[in-house]
This record gives structure tokens, sequence and C-alpha cells, in this order.
């Protein structure tokens, strides 16, 4: 590690904290704010800027769970599940294994495929929405989870496959020759040398992958026609329906416990990504 | 059983540059053969030829009886030590040692008898249970000839192991890897090694034959004390041996039945009787008139067979254990290398002293000045 | 191994057929459907270049939204990109508790892309929402902000550009990678702290800027979940990016032809604003010694 911080001789780390303090003060007070609120009534809400609540009322979670629908959130967020797992496991395999062909392998048409990868995470995705609406139409997978999952497993996010080559790249070959050696054919090396070494960047891409699911709106909003068949983020949609007559403090607490699994499976990861970026077993 | 043979073995890059250009080599069946030369000499690439690692462009790579040019690295019977050691982090050092074999399908009794057998000859017993990262680069590199050793090779390939080691670490290691070879051989398994490595002193002091390599083509194949006595070029020459040969150049002058050396303006030498019967019919000209420093001294030889040269002093470093004395004949430099007591006789030298030296010419080389190769073969 | 051809080949397919069949087809067939009149019922017609013909001349709220997107790219994306660098830089010290500050930083870019976030953004700002609240107790007049079409903008544009933490993070490496040593001779050399900043750091994580500037511009362009959920586009259009302004063509009165011709012409314009940014930055992007892409 050549680099390291910058050295301060003059300014007082008091100062520094002081700043980054107010910021990271201002940058979460709504969020702090929301998760009080949730507790709050709804004239409440409307008067005090504060974020602790005068008493703790639960009632606006277990009114907002319930939904104004036929439905709970609970059918909602297995929904959510049920589109984000999936999805997960397919994109994984899928660009674990492109990955590894981008960055080890030789095969025709490689630098042009490169390219089109690099170019496509930077093409408004907007401008394929309505004929990939068409194509699931004709396939007769609208109000299914299939339009969301299944373009996953064939690698199409490609913001992952090129994360996943920059680590690769990153990776000394020698291990692999060793196993090669050893007698690794592509797969056993794949499965017992490079996964092993992959798993930081295998744990960020489900880290990611799962809040971005979580958060996708649009293509729910697309696809999906039956309510039953919502999650979360169109249930909350749903919420703020009618302009004015909306139910603030039960909306506020759905959406705290939307928040919830994201901010979960984020910090349960940092503990990996620590562990990844420490260990290491190659020489140097 | 296993005999290498490499013949016509050349290499062409898809870009069109060509690395090794017809390599014919012999290896004999548990021969340790040193591969030495300059970066760029290719001695890796075809070290990684041999294990399967790069194609073969052109001609045969025979292991044992079988022609293995097309045969994935697995199929070769080879094993191969990294540089960098190239252990699965993952896995505790067992494990690294069990991988290959567990692959092929080896039972486990098998298997773990051959682990533990290596981690005996390597003294590592106690670091079976560790992972890479918790092992020294001495330890790792032990691991590493560990996991040649259980698969019970037909032939080794040591792919420069020391280099990354410091130099203590070096020279305890080399004496280890010798003698593990000796160990091997002694015990029915003999050991067909391949060794690369820069460092000429590695090849000189581990080495049974030394192939020396340059820009992909063989310069000389031979036991180290052939190389040193008999470099077949001046390439070989200024390669083997440290403080390098002096080698500048000189008119040979042939008169009144002897050859004469001449060294600048005022400098001439008269080769010995040995050497003119190896240079009949050569013609007068330019050469490369070649002397290592150790073969330059302070006083004549009692055996008669040295000459008195007239040099200026320009400068000394004292390692200690010896000197290495910097001096020039005109504007012509050489280097000499002369025991630590004799620095008393120079230490008050200035920058143009003259000095006089005493040439050992029995042992003196010459190199033709257009082909580099020895005149003397 | 790796230099079969065919085995790579195969370890690639997926990605082969996936771009073919859901990028570049749709890609290819979003510029047909642009030269046609179709609303789902009816078969496709054949109109050539009148929707865009259309959207130039007889378009008045093309204008609009093109407007409004372009100003709020070029509002919202060198605030987000400006601010991370800013707080990287100061971030950028041995210093107890950096962990916390790049967390409580890099959070808001996770969670703001959902709609709960949204939700919560349209309430804050909402009349009797917590930022007039505040402005009360500061004393200040309460604003409408998603009621009055000169403050609704600055309500999206706060929303991105809350969310610089992962732009930050990208910084954060980059500015870690400076040799303390350039910044030690600079010292020797007489520069000030700010002369530091612009002379040296700058200048070599140029790349890092250029890179997080292009990606972030293509956020911009594609920012649907906030105007979509606070403003709805409004007041009077003041927040009608071009990407609700497809989405209602395409989605809500099916007229695809002309939906599709519209993001062809955002498509047109986010590369063409790409392509500018590559040929700029042979001027100021320094590559200090990269090394090949192979």
């Amino acid at each position: 590690m050549s680099g390291a911080a910058m050295q301060t001789t003059e300014r007082p780390p008091l100062m520094r904290y002081l700043i980054l303090g107010c910021i990271a003060l201002i940058m979460l007070y709504p969020l702090i704010w929301l998760v009080g609120a949730s507790f709050k009534s709804n004239a409440e809400i409307f008067s005090s800027a504060g974020f602790w609540p005068n008493r703790l009322d639960f009632g606006a979670y277990a009114a907002g769970w319930k939904t104004s629908t036929e439905y709970t959130f609970a059918t909602y967020f297995l929904n959510s599940f049920l589109i984000t797992v999936p999805k997960i496991i397919v994109t994984v395999i899928s660009c674990v294994l492109v990955a590894y062909a981008f960055a080890r392998f030789e095969f025709w048409g490689k630098k042009l495929m490169f390219g089109v990868m690099v170019s496509t995470m930077m093409l408004p995705l907007i401008i394929l929405r309505m004929p990939q609406y068409l194509m699931f139409r004709e396939l007769g997978w609208l109000d299914t989870y299939l339009p969301l999952i299944v373009p996953s497993a064939f690698a199409t996010d490609t913001f992952f496959v090129f994360m996943l080559v920059q680590f690769l790249r990153a990776i000394p070959r020698d291990m692999e020759e060793a196993a090669l050696i050893d007698g690794c054919n592509a797969l056993q090396l794949l499965w017992h040398i490079i996964v092993p070494l992959l798993k930081p960047a295998i744990i960020s891409v489900i880290v990611f992958q799962f809040i971005w699911t979580m958060n996708d709106f649009m293509g729910p909003l697309i696809y999906l026609a039956s309510v039953e068949n919502y999650p979360v983020s169109l249930a909350l949609k749903m919420s703020i329906g009618a302009t004015e007559e909306v139910e603030w403090s039960n909306v506020i607490a759905i959406s705290v416990v939307a928040l919830l699994p994201s901010i979960a499976v984020f910090f349960a990861a940092q503990k990996h990504f620590i562990e990844g970026a420490t260990s290491s077993g190659v020489k140097g | 059983m296993a005999h290498l043979s490499l013949r016509k073995i050349t290499k062409v890059y898809p870009n069109g540059f060509q690395a090794v250009h017809g390599v014919d080599l012999e290896i004999k069946d548990g021969e340790f053969m040193v591969f030495v030369g300059p970066s760029g000499c290719a001695k890796s690439t075809l070290l990684r030829m041999v294990a399967g690692l790069e194609s073969i462009s052109g001609g045969e790579l025979w292991i044992g009886n079988k022609q293995v040019n097309a045969m994935p690295p697995k199929e070769r019977g080879i094993a191969m030590v990294f540089q960098n050691y190239a252990l699965y982090p993952h896995m505790k050092v067992y494990e690294n040692l069990a991988f290959g074999l567990k692959l092929a399908g080896t039972d486990k009794q098998e298997v773990d008898q051959r682990v533990r057998h290596a981690a005996k000859l390597l003294e590592m017993e106690h670091l079976l249970d560790r992972y890479p990262k918790q092992l020294s680069g001495g330890q790792a590199q032990r691991v590493a000839v560990g996991r040649a050793i259980v698969k019970k090779p037909e032939v080794f390939l040591f792919d420069e192991p020391l280099s990354n080691l410091d130099a203590k670490l070096r020279a305890s290691m080399r004496v280890r890897l010798t003698e593990l070879h000796r160990t091997l051989r002694e015990s029915g398994q003999p050991a067909t090694s391949i060794y690369v490595t820069h460092d000429q002193v590695e090849a000189m002091t581990m080495g049974e034959r030394i192939c020396v390599l340059k820009e992909g083509r063989i310069q000389q194949v031979d036991t180290p004390t052939a190389l040193y006595d008999r470099p077949a070029n001046a390439f070989v020459a200024s390669f083997i041996g440290s403080p390098e040969m002096n080698l500048v150049k000189a008119q040979l002058i042939q008169g009144d039945g002897q050859f004469k050396v001449q060294i600048g303006q005022t400098c001439s030498l008269t080769l010995p009787a040995s050497h003119e019967a190896r240079l009949k019919g050569q013609t007068d000209g330019e050469v490369l008139f070649g002397i290592r420093p150790e073969h330059i001294h302070f006083h004549a030889r009692a055996q008669g067979d040295t000459q008195e040269v007239s040099v200026s002093y320009r400068f000394m470093e004292h390692m200690g254990s010896e000197i290495f004395l910097y001096v020039s004949i005109g504007d012509v430099p050489l280097t000499v290398r002369l025991p630590a007591d004799e620095a008393h006789r120079i230490s008050a030298m200035a920058r143009g002293d003259v000095l006089r030296l005493h040439v050992q010419m029995s042992v003196c080389h010459l190199f033709d000045a257009k082909t580099e190769l020895s005149l003397l073969q | 191994m790796y230099e079969n051809k065919r085995l790579g080949f195969m370890f690639v397919l997926p990605f082969l057929l996936g771009i073919l069949f859901f990028k570049l087809f749709p890609f290819v067939a979003s510029f047909a459907l642009s030269l046609t009149q179709y609303d789902l019922i009816d078969p496709p017609q054949w109109v050539g270049l009148e929707n865009y013909r259309d959207l130039a001349i007889n378009d008045p709220l093309f204008t609009q939204s093109l407007g409004v997107t372009l100003a709020f790219v070029f509002l919202a994306v060198p605030l987000r990109v400006g601010f991370a660098l800013l707080v990287a830089h100061v971030l950028n010290h041995k210093m107890r508790g950096i962990n916390f500050f790049r967390a409580a930083f890099y959070i808001p870019s996770i969670l703001g892309g959902s709609i709960a976030v949204a939700v919560l953004w349209r309430f804050i700002f909402a009349k009797h929402g917590l930022v007039n609240i505040i402005l009360i107790k500061l004393g200040i007049e309460p604003i409408a902000w998603l009621a009055d079409e000169h403050y609704s903008m600055l309500t999206i544009v706060l929303l991105f550009t809350w969310q610089f933490g992962s732009s930050m993070v990208i910084f954060l490496a980059a500015l870690q990678n400076v040799p303390a040593s350039l910044y030690e001779a600079a010292e020797c050399d007489g520069a000030s702290k700010l002369q530091q900043f612009w002379r040296i750091t700058v200048p070599l994580i140029t790349p890092v800027i250029f890179f997080n500037m292009i990606m972030q511009m293509v956020h911009g362009f594609q920012e649907f979940n906030g105007p979509y959920m606070i403003t709805e586009g409004g007041p009077l259009n003041s927040t009608y990016v071009l990407t609700l302004y497809i989405y209602d063509q395409s989605f809500k009165y099916f007229n695809l032809g002309y939906g599709a011709a519209l993001s062809w012409v955002l498509f047109a314009l986010v590369g063409a604003l790409a392509l500018i940014s590559f040929w700029s930055s042979r001027y100021w992007v320094f590559y200090a010694g990269e090394k090949d892409i192979k």
C-alpha cells in the first residue's frame, strides 16, 4: 500500500470532526426523524421538528402493516423476497461465469463484447423498457416475476460483471496454474479456487442486488398488474394513492419497515467485507 | 523413466514475436538441470512449455517415452514450484498438499501417508494445520515444494523459487533443495528436475548440468566447472563467474611462432603453448581477450604461467574477505580480485598511480570479435 | 486452458444471448418503434420521422420536459460529484471514526433510491413537513416546496445530491492512492493546503473524477423514482423530467411510437454529452502510468 492519507499538522482534528459531524447529522437527520416519527401521532408529526416521540406508539405500525387493501404487508414483503432471492441467485451464478470468461479466457469477439458490456453500463435503460414490455407480453410473462428475474440469469446486470472482472484481474494467476497442474478443469478451478477468493466481491454483488431489487420501482410498476403480486415498493406507492387524504403516520411507519431489510443486509455484510479485505493468502 | 527430450522447440506468440528459437536438449533421468540466463532469455517460457502452461509452437517435447505436446499439465506427470508459492489461501497447509491427490481420486489413506511423508522430509509437520497467511516466506516455499513432492511426479519444475526470499534464507533453502534432490534419488525416487534461475550462484552450486540461455537460444549446456573453465562464447564467459570476466578488445598478432595479444598501444601479452596449439590457422586481427578477475595476481605464480603488466590504479572496494581492485591499461578498464591481506600494498595509492600485476595466461580466453565464439575450442 | 477459445466462448454464451435478446434486440426494436404509431390495440402504422418532427416542432411539453431534465442534470450532478469529492477530501485523514463517517455518508446512497425515502422526502417537504417546521423555528417564512414551481426542482435535486455517498467512497479510495510523498514534497516546496488540493490532489484523480462524472450524469438522466413519487412531475410540469414523459407516453397513454421517439432523443442526448466528455477528457484527464487493459 503506497498510498496514505494526507498528514495534517496544522488544522486540529477537532475542526475536522466538527465539520464531518455536522454534515453527517444533516445527512442522517431525515432518517432518524423518520424512525422517530413512526412512533408519533399524526398531530405530533406535523408539529415538532425533534425526532424523539412524546411516547412510543406502535399503533402506526399495526395500522400500516394491515394497509387499506385486502392484503397485509406480510404479502408484500413475501412478494419482494420472491423476486429478490431468485434474482440474486441467478445473478451471482451468471455474472461469475461471465466475468471469469472475460478475465481469463480468449475467445472470438472478446474485445467487442467487452466494449459492448461497458457501453451498456452507460445506456439509459428506459429506452429498452417498452420493447422489453412488448417482448414479455408476447411470451405471456406479464403480471409474473419472470421479466424481473430472467434477464439477470443472462448476466445482463453488466455493472456486476464489470466489478467481478476488476476483482478477478487483481487475483494473480499462479494459483490457477498450480491448480491446473494439480488437475483441475475449468469448473473445478472456478469452484475450488476462484470463488473462495472472490468471496468479498460476491458478497458485494449480493448486497447491492438485494438493495437495488428491493428498491426497484419502475420494473414492478410496468410488469405487475394484480395487487396480490405487488412487492413492497409498489405497495408503498399505493398507500399514497389519493393525494391529500394520506394516513401519514401509517405510511411513515411502514416506510421504516420497508427500509429495514436493506439496512440489515448492509450491516450484516460489513463484517464479511472487513474479513475479506484483510485476509490474504497470496504472498505480498 | 523420466528422461526429457526437447527437440527443436520453438515458441511464437500471436503478435509474431518469437521467444524460443529451436531448442534441442536432452535431460537425463534423475538429473538436476538448471536453466539460467538474463531476463528475457525465455528460460521461464521453456519451463512453462514443459509444464503445459504455454503452448508449444513447434518441435517435440518428450517426457519418458511419450510425446506430450498436446497433453494438458495434469497428464504430463509434472509438478511445479512457483516463484510466488501459489498456495491456496483459503485451505490449510494439509489441504494445499492434498488437493491434487484428492482431485485425482487417490484414497484417503494414501493421501494422508504421502502428505505426512512430505511434511517430514521438509520438517514442516507442525505447520500442517496453518493457513498460508500464517506462514513465513521460507515456510511457504517449503509447502510449495511439499505440494510437488506428494504428487510423485516424473519431472520437478522450479520457477525461480528462491527469488522472493532474502539472501540468508535463500542460501539455506538452496542447501535444503539440493539435499532433498539427493535424498529422493537415493531413496529410489529419482527426481528429474528443471530449475530456472537468473542467479548464477544458484546455478553453479545446485546444477549438475547448466543450460545457459540468451534470447531464446541455448548458448551452452555443460557442468558448472566446464562452463567456468571452457565457456563456448563471450556471453557465457561473462555470465558465469562473479565478478564478471574482464573482456577487452585486443589485437591477435603472430610472429616468430608465437601468438601475442596486444591490448591498447603498450601492453603485449604472449599466449602460452597450450593456447598456440588450439589457435593454429587463426588469422591476425581483432579479438576479445578474456581474463577472470581472480586470475590477475599481485605476485607472479610459482608455476611461472603469469605475465607482468603495468596498470594504473583507479579505485578499490574492500569486501571484507577480499578486495575488488579497479585498474586500467591505458583507457581499458580491468577488474581484479585480490585477497584481503594484500590491502596494505594499495591502501596508500592514488588515482593514476602505476602498479605491476601478474596475469595468469594459462587460463585466459580468446573470443572472435564478431561472432563472440571461443577461439580455443 | 485459457487459450481454448471454444471453452471461453461457452462460458460467455449466456451473456451473449442475454445481450442479444434483452439489450440489443430491444434497442433496435425501440428505434423501429419510434418510426411507427402504435397503441397496442391496432397494428403498428409506419409514420417515418413524423414522431420526431412532432416533438421537435409541435410539442411544447417536450421542450418543457427537455429544459427541466437539463436543468436537473446540470444542477444535481455537479452538486453530487462536488460534494462527494469535498467530503472525501475532508475524510481522507488518519482519524478515528473514519469507518463510522464513511458508513453514515454511504447509507443515504443505498436507501435513497427506494420508494420509502421518496415518500419520506414528499413528506418532509410538505406544507407542514419537517423542513418547514424547522424554517418556522428559525424565523424564516415557510416555502410551499411541492406546490411552488420555483422550488419543486430543488426537492428532487436535493434528493439526488443527498445520495453522494457512493461517489464519495470511490473518491476516497482514489485519494488514498495518492502517495503521501507527493504532499510532503509539495510542502517542502512551500505549497499551502489549498494549493496542494488543486495542484496535486485534483490532477492526480482526474480519471476518477471523469468516471464519477459520467456515471452520475447517466444516473441523473435516468432519475425516475424521485420525480414520480415526490412531485409527480409538477407543479405545472416544473419537474417533468424526460423519463416521466416517456413513461407517461408509453405506459399511460400507450402512444408507443411517440414514447420510443422520446426515449431515443434522451439516448441521443446522453450519448452526445458522453461523447463530448470523452473528447474533452483528452485535455484534462491525466492517466499516471496506467497498466494496459488486456
